[in-house]
């Protein structure tokens, strides 16, 4: 098929009220779920996952991709007007977001972050629509030890960089590895740990567990601590943005949704680390560099910038190689693989159709993400003010029914549960959950991929290096080890 | 809790469940054929290099902790009563466990309005009247939703029955 003949194709996928409707209440529900202290963009996407399953496979994806933008640019409104980041992306928005709040320049801040956030989300949309066919068509000639290889340094830097500590990150890594094994064995289908349980059998339910690790462990932490999340709120002020002022910071914003592609396009590294980078690089490159953290409106631009970068981004491993570039994206897999797709190379010859439905229906997200993100400016109130204490039991029906709904087994929600002690266990222990999570997504394919090119090769490692491509991952893991070994040493003698 | 004792803890535990996996967990747990020629196909294999690196993250742990400072603050934001919040959390347990059995028993709708108020209580909730409603409207909302637009047979209970 011709280029012409997949835009069509994807036209026909989704040029209609049902698709378009599904990306605006996506947009809606994620810049309501990033605006709420403590339910975060992750969250909204893992509630909104099993709404999606009566849907059409396009509609329920782009529904999911709109939860995860609107969640993403939902997260600054608490961050500039609480000092709360609905997301961890939006914590380099409190710098000069809530100094400007506080100045009674919210309004200004607010509106600055959404012009930012439009911009960038532009900007990585089109990265997508360019680079990610180009990978997917390079990703074809991959063999098993190739894949081996790419899933092995995916998950060396996730677990790198997802925390504070390289071990810690590792110790999850390991910990969702291991936990992927549960179920029959891949080639000979004899009991891995599944203690003659058929409920284990197939192994452990994936969404089960990402909700279990990433909404129960908040609930569990309101039981724990019910007033931890008390804040005061800002009113918005009368000064708004100006044309002058995105003018004024068109520089960093462009900057900034660079750098959050670049480090998008890289599983593992997500949007804080971008939104932070992209501040820094403002400020040092900024006239007005006294005034960041004082309520400097590049300061906002840029982190939001940043954040928002990635977004589209990430999903260019994610539909490229089948490689979850972050957290959310990790769970949007749960929606292909619900609906009988499987992201990764060959689903750009098998279903070319809904992926172009899929651009399209990205390259109309920004539009909505202004129109909505305009309204949820002025109508914070309500939103910022739906009490924690009764939004959490809500949470926690939503997860029931929800986990539910996915295989309507009981058993799954006990796991659910189960994997909430877990994530608030390791919360408590500084264990960041991403890895966990990724590495129980991807473990089946490593082990799998590992296996295959045994067999190929009769049980020669050698196998494992065959090639410039296998030589390549191998090269960057080893580099990110060294790297992140070496900036963790660094850190520990500055302390020292 | 200081970061220091989180490391220790932390990699006394993961060099506990490598031993454990290793030398019971792995040979009983999981079922290999007899004729395997290639160790490296045997599905103890991938299980076993996970449990042996865990074990190498958990002596790097022990490393590290032994390095990090002694530190006298907690790693953790500190809560005004732990005693009464540790009865909490025995409490969520409870519920969840409670909530788990009676699912299939009084059917999702019937257990989700308990389990609402009770978790909105156990979260000391300022808005008691607001929790009642909700108890009650998102838990039908849901069913309809689920039981009458995706089709999914949400379970229904024994006693009564929803339509």
């Amino acid at each position: 098929m011709s280029m012409i003949d997949n835009v069509m194709a994807g036209f026909a996928l989704v040029g209609n009220v049902d698709a378009f409707l599904a990306l605006a209440i996506g947009i809606v529900i994620g810049v309501i779920g990033g605006a709420i202290p403590g339910i975060s963009a992750t969250m909204a996407v893992a509630l909104a996952l099993p709404f999606t399953f009566p849907m059409q496979p396009v509609n329920g994806i782009l529904l999911l991709l709109g939860v995860y933008k609107g969640g993403i640019f939902g997260g600054s409104i608490p961050a500039i007007l609480i000092k709360t980041p609905g997301t961890p992306a939006s914590s380099a928005t409190i710098l000069d977001g809530h100094p400007m709040a506080e100045r009674g320049e919210a309004g200004r801040a607010l509106g600055m972050a959404l012009w930012a956030s439009c911009t960038a989300d532009v900007i990585s949309n089109l990265s997508l629509i360019l680079l990610a066919g180009w990978l997917a068509s390079f990703a074809l000639s991959f063999g098993p030890p190739e894949f081996f290889a790419l899933i092995l340094f995916s998950l060396t830097i996730i677990a790198g960089v997802s925390g504070e500590s390289l071990l810690r990150g590792a110790l999850s890594a390991l910990l969702g590895l291991l936990l992927a094994t549960i179920g029959l064995d891949l080639v000979y289908g004899t009991n891995r740990f599944t203690f003659g349980n058929p409920n284990l059998m197939g192994g452990l339910n994936f969404i089960a567990v990402l909700i279990g690790l990433f909404a129960i462990p908040e609930v569990i932490n309101t039981v724990w601590n019910p007033t931890g999340h008390v804040g005061k709120v800002r009113t918005l002020g009368s000064k708004w943005v100006t044309v002058a002022d995105y003018r004024r910071c068109f520089r960093s914003i462009l900057r900034g949704s660079f750098i959050g592609v670049f480090l998008g396009s890289i599983p593992g590294i997500g949007a804080a680390p971008a939104a932070f980078l992209s501040y820094s690089e403002a400020r040092r490159t900024s006239p007005n560099k006294a005034n960041f953290g004082k309520g400097e409106i590049e300061g906002v631009a840029a982190s939001e910038a940043g954040n928002n970068g990635v977004a589209g981004a990430t999903l260019i491993p994610l539909l490229a190689l089948g490689v979850p570039g972050d957290v959310i994206t990790a769970i949007i897999i749960g929606a292909f693989m619900v609906h009988g797709l499987q992201p990764g190379p060959m689903m750009f010859v098998m279903n070319v159709d809904i992926i172009y439905g899929l651009f399209i229906g990205l390259i109309l997200s920004s539009g909505l993400l202004f129109i909505v993100g305009s309204l949820a400016i002025r109508g914070f109130k309500p939103v910022a003010d739906i009490p924690k204490r009764i939004l959490m039991p809500i949470v926690l029906v939503l997860c029931i029914y929800g986990v539910f709904a996915v295989n309507n087994s009981i058993f799954d929600v006990g796991v659910m549960f189960v994997m909430g002690w877990v994530g608030f266990l390791m919360s408590r222990y500084h264990i960041p959950a991403a890895p966990f999570l990724i590495a129980f997504i991807l473990g089946p394919l490593l082990e799998d991929n590992f296996r295959q090119s045994m067999l190929m090769s009769g049980g020669t490692p050698d196998i494992l290096l065959r090639g410039p491509i296998t030589w390549f991952f191998w090269a960057l893991t080893l580099i990110t080890i060294i790297a992140i070994t070496r900036g963790t040493l660094d850190k520990a003698r500055e302390k020292d | 809790m200081s970061k220091r004792a989180i490391q220790f803890q932390l990699g006394i535990g993961a060099c506990l469940a490598c031993l454990f996996l290793i030398l019971y967990a792995i040979p009983h747990w999981i079922s290999s054929p007899s004729n395997m020629r290639n160790i490296v196909l045997s599905p103890r294999f991938w299980p076993s290099i996970v449990a042996g690196l865990t074990g190498l993250v958990g002596l790097g742990l022990l490393v590290v902790s032994r390095s990090t400072p002694h530190d006298r603050g907690p790693a953790n934001t500190p809560i005004d009563a732990p005693r009464a919040g540790l009865l909490r959390l025995t409490g969520l347990a409870g519920l969840m466990i409670a909530t788990f059995w009676l699912l299939p028993r009084l059917g999702m709708v019937w257990v989700s309005i308990p389990a609402f108020l009770a978790l909105a209580f156990l979260a000391r909730t300022r808005h008691p009247k607001t929790a009642l409603v909700c108890a009650v409207a998102v838990p039908v909302l849901l069913y309809g939703f689920f039981a009458h637009v995706a089709g999914i047979a949400i379970p229904q209970g024994d006693y009564v029955r929803l339509p």
